[in-house]
């Protein structure tokens, strides 16, 4: 997990606003405004001064550097950061500094120049409890600004901020050499055409500053005020380091979600009323990157950045505790739906989403990710790659040029998804060859390294013997899953072989306006997003755009197989998709289209469309009849095929559950073959247990971790009748 | 479990009583009061017991 610090290394979330990185004081805006926005005018207050040191004489003089580069001046006006740092100051309870209790120090500090920057030094130096003596030629202080302001206005603020601490001042006093002083450390801030005594600022505990160094106002107050910490430090370490240069923000414009809004004018014509301030301070966007969190459904559903995730995750792949005890973020890595959104909206493309995944697997491979949350997943591909599975090529060949490979979840959907896309497929290019195997998805989501590249061997390996065919595939994750895992085998999509071959869409009779729900894999594929747009509209189709698709899709909930894991995360994703809009969706994701219909939205597959095979409202299969549809689909495509029509694949029991707790065994993912599975055991071996009460009999069963109970009854006639059927992960040990 | 349940044993032919059961999750190891049978030690987890209290036991060691 050496990917950690590199991944959040370029993180932009604490990258500068841009009003900050133009302010000579480095103002926290964002703080600042922040507290506005809640009304809280005297810590703004404070922590407008904190920054400036006299606020009085900034806000009168600031050339707002930071109006420039602010992203509302096209958007409505620039926030008036200056009018609101005077309602600041007008609507704080108290203008006063705070008073610092601490031990006074015993080095001593001289300041030549009283001007405005060795003002902000001596401020920040004796708040501190250094003594400080300054040394003034002329007989007043204040420097440069007296050709400024009127000198009421600066040294009423200049008072103000003295008020709590004295220094030593020494008017009418020239400093002709600096070895005529005994002192720690020296601040030169001599003012415009001042001398510097040809000394060097940073060596041997002296430092120039202010307009000497052709500062202007607002510069030269902030060295004078930088310059106390540089002294302090250097007293404390003896290291001469002058302040760091802090050079621009790397926040990128592009990243920012501007929300316009007409700039806030004072009705008198002046200054904010307390309403005013608060209505101009709502406006600012508190510029930061926050790109991930706005549109990662992840990251916005848990309200956390990469930084902090990569924290959690380390600490949970790495706790600190022998006993394991603070993984906190072992849901969170199972939550994730992997659909790449986070990469495509960072700035900096930090994919968070794959380093969820490295980290599901390193948890899985120490053992510490929970079976249950991708057992059932596991078991269904295991159905997928063995019972259900079949490559075949066709009849009378011995190369394929091509490979159907419909992925396990189509034809788990309807089954005649597959047999009418290989149906047009054969009379289009007779050689193409037929793959039912899963993809490796679930395997990759669990973190299952080992089960994975079993898969992927065996796709491989199929593929050669079928003779190298270009892949054609219906589903964009499994072909997401190619192009990772299996670059070697060249691919396609089906939707843009018809279309290239011509296909007349035999519609529907119920269409209307519709919106294409591009799935999440299809994000870097905009000639597939683009085909299935025009195949709708051939059909009879409008479509209207969702707010996210293209490369903005998202994921209808089904990725990471995260329904174990998080329920209500999952729950929450889809509604948001459907909320998207009221028009029914067409999606080209089985997954998505019976994830969506689950959910009472209407939603066609492409392939309903092209074949007029179903409508918008077809209730999904529950999870038995979607291992059914595998097994007819197999025993279909082997009959009309190949011809053969002796096997009979699907189960067939004696079982009656009715239709409520059809939909209950659903919900909780329990299969009914399963179910039957478990009343044959009790059966046979004896051990259940009789409800007098009820008539009825229990009995459990572990099947792989999970133990299933079942409650039946025995009717001679019809076979069992379950009544009801529930589970449990915490095994029970019975020896 | 409700106390009107009554629950036999098939193979035994005794009524369930509540006796100390061992469980485990993840590595972690439990024991409780669950309806068993005396003689054979089958046991019965009702389902309001499956869905409640074990359910919130699992997620506190998944989450752990």
């Amino acid at each position: 997990m050496a990917y950690t610090h590199d991944l959040v290394a370029d993180c932009l979330q604490f990258e500068r606003a841009f009003c900050t990185a133009k302010c000579p004081f480095n103002l926290d805006v964002r703080d600042f405004i922040g507290k506005l926005q809640q009304g809280r005018f005297n810590v703004a207050y404070k922590a407008y001064q904190n920054a400036v040191g006299f606020p009085g004489i900034v806000t009168a003089l600031c050339p707002e550097p930071c109006r420039l580069v602010c992203p509302m001046k096209d958007a409505g006006g620039a926030i008036s950061i200056i009018q609101l740092e005077k309602a600041a100051m007008e609507y704080a309870r108290n203008q006063d500094p705070d008073e610092y209790n601490m031990p006074a120090k015993n080095q001593r500090i001289a300041i030549i120049g009283a001007g405005i920057s060795g003002l902000g030094c001596a401020l920040r130096l004796i708040t501190r409890k250094y003594p400080v003596t300054v040394f003034e030629k002329s007989a007043q202080i204040g420097g440069h600004l007296h050709d400024l302001l009127p000198s009421e206005v600066f040294m009423q603020d200049i008072n103000r901020q003295f008020i709590q601490e004295n220094y030593n001042l020494r008017l009418n006093t020239e400093i002709t050499s600096l070895s005529d002083l005994d002192f720690d450390a020296i601040y030169i801030a001599t003012g415009k055409n001042g001398t510097d005594f040809g000394a060097e600022s940073g060596r041997d505990g002296v430092f120039k500053g202010g307009s000497l160094t052709g500062a202007d106002t607002m510069q030269a107050i902030a060295q004078g005020l930088n310059a106390a910490g540089t002294i302090e430090r250097y007293l404390k370490t003896g290291i001469m380091v002058l302040p760091e240069e802090l050079s621009g923000t790397k926040l990128i414009a592009d990243a920012i979600q501007i929300i316009p809004g007409e700039a806030v004018i004072p009705a008198n014509g002046t200054s904010f009323t307390r309403d005013e301030a608060l209505a101009e301070a709502k406006r600012c966007l508190k510029c930061s990157c926050d790109a991930c969190v706005r549109y990662s459904p992840l990251m916005s559903y848990f309200k956390k950045f990469p930084r902090r995730i990569t924290e959690e995750v380390e600490v949970t792949i790495h706790p600190s505790t022998l006993d394991g005890n603070g993984t906190v973020a072992t849901r969170l890595i199972s939550t994730c739906n992997h659909c790449g959104l986070c990469k495509e909206v960072c700035p900096q493309n930090i994919d968070t989403g794959e380093f969820l995944l490295q980290s599901h697997r390193a948890m899985h491979e120490k053992g510490a990710m929970p079976w249950a949350f991708h057992e059932f997943y596991l078991r269904d591909m295991d159905f997928s790659n063995h019972e259900a599975a079949l490559t075949r090529m066709p009849s009378g060949y011995e190369k394929s040029r091509y490979l159907f490979f419909p992925g396990c979840q189509l034809g788990a959907s309807d089954p005649r998804y597959v047999t009418e896309s290989y149906r047009f497929l054969t009379e289009h290019f007779p050689d193409t060859a037929l793959m039912l195997y899963c993809c490796g998805a679930p395997a990759e989501w669990a973190g299952d390294d080992v089960l994975h590249q079993k898969g992927i061997e065996k796709i491989k390996s199929d593929w050669i013997n079928l003779g190298k065919p270009k892949a054609i595939f219906a589903c964009p994750m499994c072909r997401q899953m190619f192009e990772k895992y299996l670059p070697e085998i060249e691919g396609e999509f089906l939707y843009n072989l018809m279309d290239e071959e011509g296909i007349v869409p035999i519609g529907l009779t119920d269409h209307s306006t519709a919106s294409v729900f591009d799935p999440c894999a299809s994000r870097n594929k905009p000639s597939v997003q683009k085909t299935i747009r025009e195949l709708a509209i051939r059909s009879g189709f409008e479509l209207e755009p969702l707010p996210m698709e293209g490369r903005l899709a998202g994921c209808c909930s089904y990725g990471g197989q995260v329904a174990i894991a998080y329920p209500p995360y999952a729950e929450h994703i889809v509604q948001a998709k459907i909320e998207q809009s009221e028009n029914p969706y067409i999606t080209y994701c089985a997954n998505c289209r019976d994830i969506f219909a689950a959910a009472k939205k209407p939603a066609w597959h492409i392939l309903d469309i092209l074949f007029g095979l179903g409508n918008a409202n077809r209730i999904p299969p529950t999870v038995t009849e979607r291992r059914n549809n595998r097994l007819l689909l197999k025993q279909q495509m082997l009959k009309s095929f190949w011809n053969e029509t002796e096997i009979m694949l699907i189960p067939d029991f004696m079982l009656i559950i009715s239709s409520e707790l059809k939909e209950k065994l659903n919900k909780a993912l329990i299969l009914e073959t399963d179910v039957y599975r478990i009343i044959e055991s009790c059966e046979q071996t004896g051990m259940k247990l009789f409800n007098p009460e009820t008539g009825s009999f229990s009995g459990h069963l572990q099947i792989g971790n999970t133990t299933y109970w079942v409650e039946y009854r025995i009717n001679k006639d019809s076979g069992y009748e379950l009544l009801n059927a529930y589970c449990h992960r915490m095994k029970i040990e019975e020896a | 479990m409700p106390e009107t349940t009554k629950m036999i044993c098939c193979k035994c032919n005794k009524e369930l009583e509540m006796i100390k059961t061992d469980f485990s999750y993840l590595g972690h190891s439990f024991f409780t009061e669950v309806p068993k049978c005396p003689e054979c030690g089958q046991v019965f987890i009702p389902e309001e017991l499956a869905r409640g209290r074990i359910s919130e036991v699992e997620m506190q060691m998944e989450d752990k």
